[in-house]
């Protein structure tokens, strides 16, 4: 699948050429470090005295390859994909295997940047259980109920973790055991395992 | 088992054969009994012929010290030996203590199960819902292709009318193996407990 690149990304980018490769790398390592730590715009200034080119051309040239960057990473496509869509914007050939490098290697990491923005619901963290035996109560003395006492801990989005305090008695653990038996049985079934082996 | 002034003075009144005769006695008794198991009493459950003729303040006091003495008595679990002397302490006769206990036997498991559920507790576990998802793709990343479990567990706070809630969240099959291996490590230490 072919990458689609407007006319006004072209233009953005229409400066690469006119620079050496090495700037190129250096943009390229830029932009993968402002897709993993966030945009300083110092850095622009900075380049853009060094480079003598004017802020905003800097500033869209950088934009457009962290864009490039993450629109591939987002469709995961292939190689020779990425060197055909490349090629539309008419680089040198040299610069067309920079900018695949620069793909290949970072490409990963990228996706699991982008995988953070993703709506998520709270995922499990871990289970922490205790088994406990109510003796009494302020409202009944002689008792002798045996309770499982379990923290539950969920990481939600931004990287908390939530613990929640609950209770059950030992018939309910027994009937959630055997129903989550039944969920991780139904992974197993020739109907998911058709599905997950063709759906790739 | 101690006992407040005015409970004991609403026995000592209860075991007075001049201010209830042995019929309005047993009355008063079952009423005490049933009036702490009925969802809705109310005031006509007092309203028995047999205690028509009874003054209504004295009928009041005595309905809530014997209703408190039968409370006092499940919380402690007590037996047959307790009931007797205190009711005794109280002037009590035997065949008035005999009515009482055979009504206290009657009753007794209703109310503690009553009693039990009385209280603050962390929210209690009821059930668990699952479903098994194929995570294709969403906005942000294309070709995902990662199966995904989302379980709800149905959550009781508080005791009897309590509100409920589910608790969502998603895991991995891996995840999900590790919340099953644990709740199945606290089963069979449950298992060991009981053959201890």
């Amino acid at each position: 699948m072919l990458l689609v690149l407007s006319d006004e990304y072209r233009e953005h980018l229409v400066f690469l050429p006119k620079v050496e490769p090495a700037v190129v790398v250096e943009f390229g390592r830029i932009a993968v470090e402002f897709l993993k730590r966030g945009i300083n715009p110092k850095i622009y200034e900075g380049a853009a005295r060094k480079l003598n080119f004017p802020m905003e051309t800097v500033q869209h040239g950088v934009e457009g390859l962290m864009f490039l960057l993450t629109e591939s990473s987002k469709l995961m496509i292939s190689e020779l994909d990425f060197q055909d869509s490349v090629l539309v914007l008419g680089f040198s050939k040299e610069l067309n295997q920079v900018l695949l490098q620069l793909y290949v290697d970072n490409r990963k990491e990228i996706r699991s940047i982008l995988t953070q923005l993703a709506p998520c619901l709270p995922s499990y963290h871990n289970l922490e259980w205790r088994l406990d035996v109510q003796l009494a109560r302020r409202s009944l003395r002689q008792q002798v109920v045996p309770m499982v006492t379990m923290r539950l801990l969920l990481a939600t989005d931004g990287g908390n973790n939530t613990s929640r305090v609950l209770q059950t008695d030992p018939s309910t653990l027994l009937h959630l055991i055997a129903t989550l038996e039944t969920a991780l049985a139904a992974m197993k079934t020739n109907h998911a395992r058709r599905i997950l082996r063709n759906i790739k | 088992m101690e006992l407040s002034e005015s409970v004991q003075k609403g026995l000592q009144s209860l075991a007075d054969p001049s201010l209830f005769d042995l019929k309005s006695f047993a009355v008063l008794i079952d009423v005490a009994f049933r009036s702490l198991l009925s969802a809705h009493p109310g005031p006509s459950l007092l309203d028995q012929p047999e205690l028509k003729s009874i003054d209504q303040i004295l009928l009041k006091q005595c309905h809530a010290a014997a209703t408190t003495y039968i409370l006092e008595g499940v919380k402690q679990n007590a037996d047959k030996s307790i009931i007797s002397s205190c009711l005794e302490d109280v002037t009590f006769n035997v065949e008035r203590i005999e009515i009482f206990y055979n009504s206290y036997q009657k009753y007794k498991e209703e109310l503690e199960g009553f009693l039990a559920s009385i209280g603050r507790s962390p929210p209690h576990i009821n059930d668990v819902s699952w479903r098994l998802e194929y995570h294709m793709k969403n906005g942000h990343v294309h070709k995902v292709n990662e199966p995904c479990y989302l379980l709800s567990l149905n959550v009781e706070n508080g005791g009897m009318g309590g509100s409920s809630e589910d608790i969502n969240f998603s895991c991995t099959v891996e995840q999900l193996q590790d919340l099953v291996g644990k709740m199945k490590d606290a089963a069979k230490s449950l298992e060991k407990a009981t053959q201890m």
